[in-house]
């Protein structure tokens, strides 16, 4: 046709160039040739668009940030609760006898189940058929489910906790063709686009016929669109209906079809179609839709969820299923009704359908909100050793070290120690970090009272007074001088007055009260000032800064001997450092939140690799955790001891600032490190000691997390001793009050006791001198 | 055969090494095997208190199974896997000096002679009464201290092979 109209214009402007001669011989060959390039470059610049943006595409993914997988094995430290709670976390779908992978059965404390296959760092997980059984605090048992016999170890698929995505703050889950359910392709098919394996991109036929009924009705209530024009559409993301703009999406639709095959096109349309608004982030594609709605993949999603999926393409917040329940049901059933009709689903699935529930999860789970202050320190460790670019367009795959058990058992004890306060202390802040002692793994990490908001991170930026949490320093330092200090060592707690440059500096205790001639370790353990200054000041504040630094604690400390006392800024971060050290038995390892890096295919990019290094030598390294010990046997921590058994040989410090401005605590079991700090972000009194506030998150979190016993590891060097605690001597079955502590052999110990002589009592005021 | 060997001796492992740290009673609990009180010389000898009775590790299976994978990937060559393996079973058993032991082998395979010597240390405070074991982790030690060419640290490990424990 255009060529016709093209011959009559030449004919015609021939005629009038014989009639106008040479002056006025319009240049029509001209024009229709200049608009023929411009056309073509036109199409050429639309072509190279869509080609950039299809190609764009297919690669722009953020990067997946998933949980420590759940590792299950006989003697795990884990409740069938727990074990439940990571289920649902997880997606995994109750019913009677689990067929599929992502289904599992409950009988009380007897799970049987079908894990996920899963590709992680060392290659594929394959599917499981198991038996779990739990004892009241352990898995006890694990078996195949398909011959009964003993499993060793089986590893479930980890939690996606989030995603680092763009600023245009799109996010998708990548789906190959493959992975996607045929019925839910022959749905869409069916529902939006029926001759999509027929047409060239625009669909003739579907625009007349969506004329004709948008004609006859007086408004727009049909589109034409092809899978392809929805596409194109959606790549330029404009809501405007112009003639122009359809024009634009036609001839790109039908470039797109001549640079691609059917198979393409298709799942970029699967990846890429925008299905739900989630607050900032914006859900596109079926794979992340899928996990929003349902929480599971696609290929586990039920014939009536795939049917609502593919119904909510038509309108993603008309027909939102969470805010217009009853509008997607209809839709659903439409959807359904179709399916049947086209012969994808029998009558008796489509009846079976049409009745079930919607079968949402509630939106916060499982989507990017639930551990910011974690991702937080995730994306930190991220854009040191990679480009933000790569992280939000290269698909990565994190694997973290979050244990989700642990994040939530930490989330819960926070907020039932913060939340009966808040309306005598509406400004309470609370913060929290969990740490794996021998690997240095973040297993938890909060950032402040409230689990989902994503503000100030107090666990990594806040920088406070840690008061006496930092006199374990000042211990090690003296007990590394063996010959000089062991755990009964007097010390005098006797009212101090030490002068500084012209200003008098006289600590007090927090009872306000002196004690006198106390153990080394009893100092500690009750946290005496007066005695910690004075034993300080004996070793001086250079060589104090000096095992902290030794210790990993990096931030500017202040050389005065207040600094015994902790009135030094440090944050959560680095006292979790400081305190890895002794948790780790004198090994400092360096924290670590994140495990393996994988690219979009699988591909393993980067470990972060356990290391160790040894910075307390091992026998001042069992004398400083056996005083952290009696912390709690006997110290400032021993109300702890109405929670937990004695046997578990927990280790701990309180801390509490001037006028109960900090309240903090730092403690371990045989596993892992938890810090917590409690405080106001002005930094005014909050009425909280280390004890009343900080240490009660902590028990509530070890309470329902499960502590594991600690086995402090005694090298040869140290052996046990009584100690007559009247006289600070050796004791022996003679003496009444005593107390069992570690001495490193080769070194000076106390002397006899008196009561171990059989000597009288009077020789005790000698001893105290 | 090696293998079985191998595997026998970290189950043995896993029995010796983790649970001689178990805390001794506080505070003039029972009182553990205590000689005659000699007043006399009391001092030179006072009470020591005894460890404890070993339990056997209850996660021994599990660490056995990521064993026998951590040795499948070294056969292949695969050390990058072999250490990731190696460490996944160390999330499940952080006390067995064994398995700190074969992690400090494979970093000096790595290349990371530093992080050999570090590890072989940690297996070390793991290992107590293992005489075995911590001549293997001194040896190693020695072994990276030399390509280190830190060789007093070296002789000063050698040395330590040789003493008895």
């Amino acid at each position: 046709m255009a060529r016709k109209k093209r011959t009559t214009r030449r004919r015609s402007s021939k005629k009038r160039r014989k009639s106008k001669r040479r002056h006025s011989r319009f240049p029509w060959t001209k024009i229709l040739l200049s608009l023929l390039v411009v056309l073509l470059a036109y199409v050429v610049f639309l072509d190279i668009r869509v080609h950039r943006q299809f190609e764009g595409k297919r690669w722009s993914l953020p990067a997946r940030v998933y949980a420590r997988p759940l590792e299950l094995y006989a003697g795990l430290h884990l409740t069938s609760e727990q074990f439940a709670s990571e289920l649902r976390a997880l997606g995994y779908r109750s019913v009677r006898v689990a067929r599929k992978a992502g289904e599992v059965s409950r009988n009380g404390k007897r799970f049987q189940l079908i894990s996920r296959p899963f590709v992680f760092w060392d290659g594929q997980e394959s599917s499981q058929s198991v038996r779990v059984t739990f004892s009241s605090t352990h898995l006890k048992s694990l078996q195949d489910d398909r011959n009964g016999g003993a499993l060793a170890l089986a590893r479930l698929d980890p939690l996606e906790i989030g995603s680092i995505h763009t600023a245009r703050q799109e996010d998708r889950i990548l789906l190959r063709l493959g992975d996607i359910p045929d019925i839910l392709v022959e749905a869409l098919i069916a529902v939006e686009d029926r001759n999509f394996y027929t047409h060239h991109g625009v669909s003739p036929p579907a625009i007349a016929r969506a004329l004709w009924v948008n004609l006859s009705s007086g408004r727009v209530v049909q589109g034409g669109s092809t899978l392809t024009q929805q596409l194109v559409k959606n790549f330029f993301l404009s809501n405007q209906r112009s003639l122009w703009r359809k024009f634009n999406e036609a001839i790109m639709s039908l470039l797109l079809e001549w640079r691609y095959d059917k198979d393409e096109i298709l799942e970029a349309y699967l990846n890429e179609i925008y299905l739900a608004q989630d607050g900032q982030r914006a859900i596109h594609g079926f794979g992340l839709g899928s996990r929003f709605f349902f929480q599971r993949p696609p290929q586990e999603l039920s014939t009536a969820q795939i049917a609502l999926l593919v119904g909510m393409v038509k309108g993603p917040s008309y027909y939102d299923p969470r805010r217009h329940p009853d509008r997607a049901r209809e839709r659903r059933n439409l959807v359904l009704r179709i399916m049947h009709e086209q012969g994808i689903i029998d009558r008796a699935q489509y009846q079976k359908s049409r009745t079930e529930k919607l079968g949402l999860v509630k939106p916060a789970a499982g989507t990017s909100k639930t551990f910011p202050a974690f991702l937080d320190m995730v994306r930190r460790q991220l854009r040191r050793d990679y480009d933000e670019s790569d992280l939000v367009t290269e698909g990565l795959r994190i694997f973290t070290t979050l244990d989700p058990q642990l994040q939530w058992a930490l989330q819960k004890s926070l907020d039932q120690q913060i939340r009966p306060v808040l309306k005598k202390q509406p400004q309470l802040q609370g913060a929290g970090l969990v740490t794996h002692s021998a690997n240095g793994e973040v297993l938890a990490l909060a950032g402040g009272r409230e689990a989902g908001f994503a503000g100030f991170n107090r666990a990594l930026d806040a920088r406070r007074h840690v008061g006496s949490l930092i006199k374990p320093a000042v211990y090690l330092t003296a007990l590394e001088r063996s010959a000089r200090y062991n755990l009964a060592s007097l010390i005098d707690d006797g009212p101090l007055e030490y002068e500084q440059s012209g200003q008098l500096w006289n600590p007090n205790n927090y009872d306000r009260k002196f004690h006198g001639q106390v153990m080394l370790y009893q100092a500690l353990a009750d946290s005496y000032n007066v005695a910690t200054a004075r034993l300080g000041l004996d070793l001086g504040v250079n060589a104090v800064i000096k095992t902290l630094r030794r210790l990993s604690v990096d931030q500017p400390l202040n050389p005065y001997p207040s600094l015994f006392l902790g009135a030094t800024d440090l944050s959560l971060l680095d006292v979790t450092h400081l305190y890895l050290n002794f948790a780790s038995g004198g090994f400092q390892v360096p924290l670590r939140s994140i495990r393996e890096v994988l690219d979009a295919d699988s591909v393993p990019l980067q470990r972060y690799q356990l290391s160790v290094e040894r910075v307390i030598d091992p026998a001042p390294a069992y004398l400083i955790n056996r005083a952290l010990q009696m912390v709690v046997v006997e110290g400032t921590a021993r109300s702890l001891n109405r929670r937990f058994a004695a046997a578990l040989g927990l280790a701990g410090k309180t801390g509490t600032t001037n006028d109960l401005r900090d309240s903090w605590f730092a403690g371990y079991d045989g596993e892992k490190l938890a810090v917590i700090w409690m405080g106001r972000d002005d930094n005014q009194p909050m009425g909280l000691s280390g004890a009343s506030g900080a240490m009660q998150v902590w028990a509530g979190l070890f309470a329902s997390a499960g502590a594991v016993k600690q086995q402090l590891a005694k090298p040869d060097s140290v052996e046990w001793y009584r100690v007559d605690r009247p006289s600070a001597g050796l004791a022996d079955k003679g003496c009444k009050d005593t107390v069992q502590l570690p001495f490193i052999e080769s070194q000076a110990k106390p002397a006899a006791a008196p009561c171990a002589q059989g000597r009288p009592l009077r020789w005790l005021p000698e001893w105290l001198q | 055969m090696k293998r079985v060997i191998f595997l026998l001796a970290l189950l043995l492992g896993a029995c010796s090494t983790a649970p001689q740290r178990t805390l001794p009673p506080v505070v003039d609990g029972t009182q553990p095997r205590t000689t005659q009180p000699e007043a006399a010389d009391s001092v030179e000898r006072p009470d020591r208190v005894e460890a404890p009775v070993p339990t056997p590790a209850p996660s021994g299976g599990a660490v056995v199974a990521l064993l026998d994978r951590a040795d499948a990937y070294h056969q292949s060559g695969d050390i990058s896997n072999e250490a990731a393996t190696v460490e996944r079973a160390l999330r499940i058993d952080p006390n067995n000096g064994r398995l700190w032991n074969r992690l400090a082998v494979i970093r000096l395979d790595q290349g990371q002679p530093r992080q050999a010597e570090q590890l072989a240390l940690k297996s070390n405070a793991l290992s107590r009464g293992d005489t075995r074991l911590q001549a293997q982790n001194w040896r190693l030690v020695a072994k990276a201290r030399w390509s280190m060419n830190d060789s007093a640290g070296a002789r000063a490990a050698e040395q330590k092979i040789r003493e008895p424990h």
